[in-house]
């Protein structure tokens, strides 16, 4: 292993760059002409066969840079300098009939988002055959990249090019019963035998596998070599367009891809669609792949295991990858080499580790201490934080204390949710018999995947949603029984914050009407005294209060985040519900934001029910986790014990997905 | 070890700190001018010369019509017969029709008839359009179903066939509130239409479920979240149908069911013009260029505030 590492590095060095983008620059011009500086003076490489990591927030020009070298830049944005060269060959000035010849073979795109990229209209295999079809590929024919096979040079002897013919599906059952004859004339039986026709019926994926995979299986499996070569050569003539498509789609990891291939997006979950784009990306088997955030709209656990495959299959292609990310974490764990991109200047750079573990420029610093993924422990109040400087160690024991001593405010008991499905009889329980409290001034969080069930909790105890059996109690009291004042009441004291921050503040109302609507509805105060309550606010939220005159349209996305913690702290409630109130915020922002919730908390006593899909997030902030999986409580502990002490395999399974949490920081 | 897999082109680099100043995380810019949707539509429609344009025009049509005065100094129905069809004269500039009135002041004085009766229509069906759409999209269920069927029959009605057979029914007394109640009644099912898709969309928005969450009656939601933000789309299709209104009240005062024949409108003097059209055609012309003039400008109009409002409607 070492020694192919080093090899791969002999080989890298010697062939020099694969991509070498120097100096860019990128402009985009506004509506009134003028031009705005998306990218300025960047310069990284990619060699062949190489992770490289491009992480930035949103707005860093990172995705832009990206675009630019596949010759996709949206709308009005140019390349106005600097030098993009692929394979020695420049790309600045390329026209677009250029472009067309290397998009697909020299360059592959997994882009961002699995939903909207695909044809709804078309089946995946139609759209499969769509790229293959574009670049004029050989279907029955493998195509390696120059790496791949210098790499596997010593060990793979290549007699001719037909060697590389891949297995036609209607040629399959007459190999496995030839490769069955040949292990039994081996003097092969029993189990030895059985599991060797296991490996093949498995391995063998008609359009994946080639002639000469066949004959080193049948060698190593014990079948002499003129014997094994005879049967591969018979036997693997070349497949079908249908086939390499199915051989496609199952090498990006969709199983019984033959009939997926004839389904449509819709019948495709979100991991399953990013798995097909990714047999797109790869299909014409290109040098270099651009992945843009390709899994950042998944789940944690579906994240890991596509990004795993994908790691597999470029390694073995000899595919250098260009992976985009907001996420530090991810990026170290997957890339060799990280280019940190800020404002559209790349900051800083070099090799994953090192640049984690020792970041110099000031704003890399930053992201590695918000990292959530790289965080080890809960967030400090700012007032715990000025006590002493054993806040740190005491904590734990402050935070259980804590736990211990107070009461219950929400209890949840024996919850149970169910809709009617569309054409179907029997009922979807979406949440089943979930039980557990919120301790006054703690955070109980609820950590769960989509389709887990944790937003229909958060609905319900919200009273947006009525449940089908159990109980919600606040303050003792079971709130399905609340109507009018009674109910009113409990809004004051118990306030939601919504995941979506661009949908949760009405656009037509200024931030000043926004704060003091649950205000106006609850007839508090008049209006002077409702404009210094709406100043007071901004000012814990630390926003400037100029911005009372504003619209939600001109705040950034954490801003208004801000704007609606604001709000739901207007009426001094006690409990607060946040349903994934950080997840859309870019990692600084996010950090931002979090540590404003807790010093909230320590300053007022309050209780937060926070549901999130992160379990990086709920490390930073959470004194209780509640793990949920469709629909059931799968796991329900102190957050120390949940990360140290995890007792479900579904809850181990969340802790390794996060990404980075296994990388050791030389930051403490 | 790091010297040995380091590639070239790929050593560490750390750019100098005053090439890229950090910046507080995610500050405020306080200088940029403060923009709200409305304020953001007025600023495209001011550098729309579609906007401009009709709307000089528009402004023109509406001094016309408060103060006809200002324009001429005649009578719309002082009409002389020995001037009748006779050419333009000082004074007389349209020159005369067959019953010797004056075409130009006639011109002048149809135009508050039009667009009254355009302007009465337009507000009458905006009224009752997103009356019934809104309750139909924000109430659902059976009422949605009642309403839109209700919807549906309407909207298979041709409004032209329909206003002519209920105008017939109702010849003689005749005043403009009569055709204008008329349209109202066939034309405002697209408004309901558009309004009811409107509310659909903005109801399931988080900021509502943020309100009830706050404490909000459903009501208040209607009215003070869900009706402001489903504004622009009626707005656009108010203006458009503003035209139409006005050419359909030329359509049927045209056709002899609309106004009464007393009452100085485009349509009538159109419909009077036909009969000499081959011995004097520019009797026609008049009146005519002034109705397409008229409705090309509030089409304009209509096209512009879509721009404005609609964006993601726009053309490239």
């Amino acid at each position: 292993m070492e020694n192919n590492e080093s090899k791969l590095v002999a080989m890298q060095k010697e062939r020099g760059p694969l991509l070498e983008v120097k100096n860019l620059a990128i402009d985009f011009t506004t509506d009134d002409k003028r031009a705005v500086h998306a990218v300025r003076d960047a310069s990284f490489s990619v060699y062949p066969g190489q992770w490289v990591a491009i992480v930035g927030e949103s707005g860093s020009g990172k995705s832009t840079s990206a675009m630019s070298v596949l010759g996709l830049l949206p709308g009005t944005g140019h390349v106005v300098g600097g030098s993009i060269k692929l394979n020695g060959q420049e790309l600045v000035g390329l026209k677009q009939k250029d472009f067309d010849k290397l998009r697909g073979s020299a360059m592959g795109l997994v882009p961002q988002d699995p939903m909207s990229n695909l044809n709804p209209v078309w089946r995946i295999g139609t759209q499969v055959k769509e790229a293959l079809k574009a670049n004029n590929m050989d279907v029955a024919h493998e195509k390696r990249s120059a790496l791949a096979t210098a790499l596997a040079g010593d060990e793979v002897k290549l007699n001719d090019s037909d060697d590389e013919t891949f297995i036609g599906s209607t040629e399959l059952p007459a190999l496995l019963e030839a490769a069955k004859a040949a292990i039994a004339e081996a003097g092969l039986t029993g189990e030895t035998a059985e599991r060797s026709m296991a490996y093949f019926t498995e391995e063998w994926v008609p359009g994946s596998e080639t002639r000469w995979r066949v004959a080193d299986d049948l060698i190593k499996a014990g079948v002499n070599a003129d014997k094994a070569w005879a049967i591969a050569k018979s036997h693997v003539t070349g497949s079908t367009m249908d086939d390499r498509i199915a051989g496609l789609l199952s090498e990006a990891g969709l199983p019984d891809a033959a009939t997926r291939a004839r389904q449509f997006p819709h019948e495709f979950s979100g991991g399953m669609r990013q798995r097909a784009l990714i047999a797109i990306g790869l299909a014409c088997r290109p040098d270099l792949l651009i992945a843009d955030e390709p899994t950042s709209a998944l789940d944690v656990t579906v994240q890991k295991k596509i990004l795993d495959h994908l790691h597999m299959l470029t390694d073995s292609l000899g595919t250098a990858v260009l992976f985009i990310t907001h996420d530090l974490g991810l990026a170290a764990e997957r890339a060799q080499h990280i280019v940190v991109m800020y404002k559209g200047q790349v900051v800083e750079s070099g090799p994953s580790l090192e640049v984690l573990q020792h970041p110099q420029h000031p704003y890399t610093k930053r992201l590695v201490a918000a990292a959530p993924s790289l965080a080890s422990h809960r967030i400090i109040s700012a007032k715990e934080r000025g006590q002493d400087a054993n806040a740190l160690l005491e904590h734990r024991v402050v935070g259980e204390d804590k736990l211990e001593h107070s009461d219950a405010i929400i209890e949840v008991s024996h919850l149970t949710r169910e809709f009617k499905l569309p054409r179907k009889k029997e009922m979807f329980k979406a949440v089943d018999d979930v039980s557990f409290s919120v301790k006054r001034g703690s955070t109980l969080a609820i950590v769960g995947e989509s389709g887990s069930g944790k937003s229909t909790v958060a609905n319900m105890v919200l009273k947006l949603l009525d449940p089908t059996d159990g109980t919600v109690t606040y303050e003792g009291q079971n709130i399905s029984e609340f109507k009018g004042k009674r109910l009113l009441d409990f809004r004051r004291h118990v306030q939601p914050v919504f995941q979506n921050p661009y949908g949760s503040l009405d656009p037509m109302y200024s931030i000043f009407r926004s704060i003091e609507e649950p205000l106006r509805i609850h007839g508090i105060g008049d209006k002077k005294s409702r404009v210094a309550r709406v100043s007071e606010l901004l000012d814990m939220v630390e926003l400037p209060k100029s911005v009372m005159q504003r619209y939600p349209n001109e705040l950034s996305g954490g801003q208004r985040q801000r704007i609606a913690i604001a709000r739901a702290m207007a009426l001094d409630p006690d409990v607060i519900v946040c349903d994934e109130a950080v997840s859309a915020l870019d990692v600084l922002v996010q950090d931002q934001v979090l540590r404003l919730l807790n010093d909230l908390q320590a300053e007022k006593n309050l209780s937060y029910l926070f549901i999130t899909h992160d379990l990086a997030v709920v490390r930073q902030i959470a004194d209780e986790v509640v793990v949920m999986q469709h629909g059931k409580l799968v796991e329900h502990a102190t957050t120390d014990e949940v990360f140290d002490h995890p007792k479900m395999q579904y809850t181990r399974d969340l802790l390794d997905a996060i990404p980075g949490g296994k990388l050791q920081l030389g930051l403490d | 070890m790091t010297d040995m897999t380091t590639l070239p082109g790929q050593e560490r680099y750390v750019a100098p700190l005053d090439e890229t100043p950090l910046q507080d995380v995610d500050n405020v810019d306080e200088s940029a001018p403060a923009s709200s949707l409305w304020t953001d539509a007025w600023r495209t429609l001011r550098r729309n010369p579609l906007f401009i344009v009709s709307g000089l025009l528009i402004m023109f049509i509406v001094i016309v019509a408060l103060f006809p005065t200002l324009f001429t100094k005649q009578d719309p129905n002082y009409c002389v017969l020995e001037n009748s069809l006779g050419k333009p004269s000082p004074g007389h500039p349209f020159g005369f029709d067959f019953q010797g009135c004056d075409v130009y002041t006639r011109v002048v004085y149809g135009t508050r008839t039009s667009l009254s009766v355009g302007l009465a229509a337009t507000i009458l069906v905006v009224l009752i359009g997103t009356l019934i759409g809104a309750l139909a999209g924000f109430f659902g269920g059976w009422l949605d179903s009642l309403l839109s069927r209700v919807t549906d029959i309407f909207l298979a009605l041709p409004i032209l066939l329909g206003a002519i057979v209920v105008l017939q029914m109702f010849k003689t007394n005749g005043s403009i509130w009569k055709i204008v109640l008329v349209m109202a009644l066939f034309g405002w099912t697209s408004t309901a239409r558009i309004a009811r898709g409107a509310v659909l969309e903005t109801k399931n928005l988080e900021f509502n479920t943020a309100s009830t969450a706050l404490g909000s009656s459903p009501s208040r939601n209607l009215f003070r979240h869900i009706l402001p933000n489903s504004l622009a789309p009626i707005i656009v299709i108010g203006t458009t149908s503003l035209a139409t209104y006005i050419v359909l009240e030329a359509t049927l005062s045209f056709l002899g069911v609309g106004l009464p024949t007393t009452t100085v409108s485009w349509g009538g003097d159109i419909s009077e013009a036909q009969t000499n059209l081959m011995t004097n055609p520019m009797v026609l012309f008049y009146p005519s260029a002034a109705l397409a003039i008229t409705v090309l400008s509030f089409i304009m109009m209509g096209d512009a505030m879509k721009d404005a409002l609609d964006p993601k409607s726009r053309t490239a």
